[in-house]
């Protein structure tokens, strides 16, 4: 071992934090060399000055305004969820409709399903695997999209998140949750666009209508504004027609926005 | 100074439990900061108010030190705490939470600096002479005074970098791995750092000892 060698590691020398066979170095030329000796001495004395340097406490202002940041991100948190929560109920149980004949029918048919699914499944075949695993993937995904949004990853993790769910083939609850989330909360336009383009797949499930008429009010972006009014128009809701009306009379929007929401109450 | 793995701190008081003197033998051990930190990171905002009570005297230390300026000091240490809210997602499962910490606190010094585009100011005296040990003789307790405003003044005299490379590896006990990952170098070149800059360090304290005899 040389002098520089030596130098750099007297810190950890001193500190005992060098592991033996390097440490046995150390002492080896600190035995041969005085200079390093002689330095060794002031690396210590040093170190200690350092280590005895007091360090006063900070004022309690700043607990209180970390505690503050952190209840303020709870309740955000907690808003973002609620919000979710009341779209959903806003839209009602999504299997409730339709004719009692349509649910006898649903009903048969579930039976034969997991009659036939029965039968697969008690093979132990490949196939209970590869079930398991989509289960898994889409639960993963729904957690993705959801946790895209309300962890605020970057813009891109985002953009792909939506991307991927968009490509789901069997979106469930939480996918189509974390999507309406995203174009009512998260702010890049871009992907509140891709969000509501992958909802347009969706467009024929009430809470995904409701969703999106509930974003209208909350965005600022004529782009995104106008989109959302082709998809409502697309998705036949009827039920946006106040809306669309309050939107085409306001002197604040966008005139593009408000010939585009005069045109889809003529069309709805 | 003993060796210290930061990571694995002993809690003087886990959550919500008094637990003065003697632990009892059914106290559950305490959530290390990395524990702390997964949860944290998975929705439990409660941890991060944990990992306030643990780190923020030695944070807020480093980044008084760092730029010598105690109201600077304390709005940097919020918005580490801030960024450690707002980017939990970063945080990876084989993280280290301490090195993770002093990571976003350099980045935040930096904004703070580049901000302030002036070189930071030694510490305000006042702050010192509130550490004063009064167990001490009023002589020794001057002498001491005096060489720590001393050794604080060598300190803000280094560069900004040896002076982080310092404070991380010598006040905030972090390993070279962890400071080398905290500067995004290798450990040879934060150990070479850190050498470094104690030489200079010794060398400017020596330097204002002959600029002010006593």
């Amino acid at each position: 071992m040389n002098c520089q060698a030596c130098s750099e590691r007297m810190a950890e020398l001193s500190d005992e934090r060098l592991d033996e066979k390097t440490a046995a170095l150390v002492r080896g030329h600190l035995e041969t060399c005085a200079d390093c000796r002689r330095l060794l001495g002031e690396v210590r004395e040093t170190l200690a000055s350092l280590d005895a340097l007091p360090s006063a406490p900070p004022s309690h202002r700043l607990r209180a305004k970390v505690m503050g940041l952190i209840e303020s991100e709870k309740l955000t948190l907690k808003d973002e969820a609620a919000w979710a929560a009341s779209l959903r109920a806003a839209a009602g149980p999504r299997r409730a409709r339709g004719f009692p004949w349509a649910r006898l029918l649903t009903g048969t048919l579930g039976m034969c399903t997991l009659l036939a699914l029965g039968f697969v499944l008690g093979e132990r075949t490949a196939t209970q695997r590869q079930l398991a695993d989509l289960r898994v993937r889409v639960d993963t995904m729904g957690q993705l999209v959801e946790q895209s949004v309300l962890q605020k990853r970057t813009t891109g993790d985002r953009l792909e998140t939506v991307l991927t769910a968009a490509r789901s083939s069997k979106p469930d609850e939480r996918i189509i949750d974390g999507l309406i989330n995203s174009l009512a909360f998260d702010p890049s336009i871009n992907v509140r666009l891709n969000a509501l383009s992958a909802l347009y797949g969706h467009a024929e499930q009430e809470v995904v209508r409701a969703g999106v008429l509930a974003c209208l009010p909350r965005e600022s972006n004529p782009l995104v504004q106008i989109s959302m009014i082709d998809f409502l128009v697309a998705a036949k809701a009827r039920e946006a027609s106040p809306e669309l009306r309050k939107l085409s009379l306001d002197p604040k929007s966008d005139t593009d926005v408000r010939d585009s929401a005069r045109r889809a109450i003529d069309l709805l | 100074m003993p060796p210290v793995d930061s990571e694995i701190p002993v809690l003087p008081c886990p959550r919500g439990v008094e637990c003065r003197g003697s632990q009892a033998v059914d106290t559950p051990s305490p959530l290390s900061d990395h524990e702390l930190m997964l949860a944290v990171r998975d929705g439990d905002l409660d941890g991060m108010g944990e990992l306030f009570e643990r780190h923020h005297g030695p944070l807020f230390g480093y980044l008084s030190k760092l730029t010598g300026n105690r109201v600077a000091a304390e709005d940097i240490s919020q918005i580490v705490f801030q960024r450690m809210l707002k980017y939990r997602h970063t945080y990876r499962d084989e993280g280290k939470f301490t090195a993770w910490m002093y990571h976003l606190a350099r980045r935040c010094a930096a904004d703070h600096f580049r901000k302030a585009s002036s070189a930071p100011l030694s510490v305000d005296p006042s702050d010192l002479e509130d550490q004063a040990d009064e167990s001490r003789s009023a002589d020794q307790s001057a002498v001491l005074r005096d060489d720590h405003r001393i050794l604080q003044k060598a300190l803000g005299r280094l560069d900004r970098e040896d002076r982080e490379v310092l404070l991380l590896s010598r006040l905030q006990e972090l390993s070279f791995a962890e400071v080398a990952s905290v500067l995004e170098c290798s450990v040879g070149a934060a150990r070479v750092r850190a050498h470094r800059a104690l030489k200079s360090l010794r060398g400017h304290y020596f330097n204002i000892q002959k600029e002010n005899p006593t």
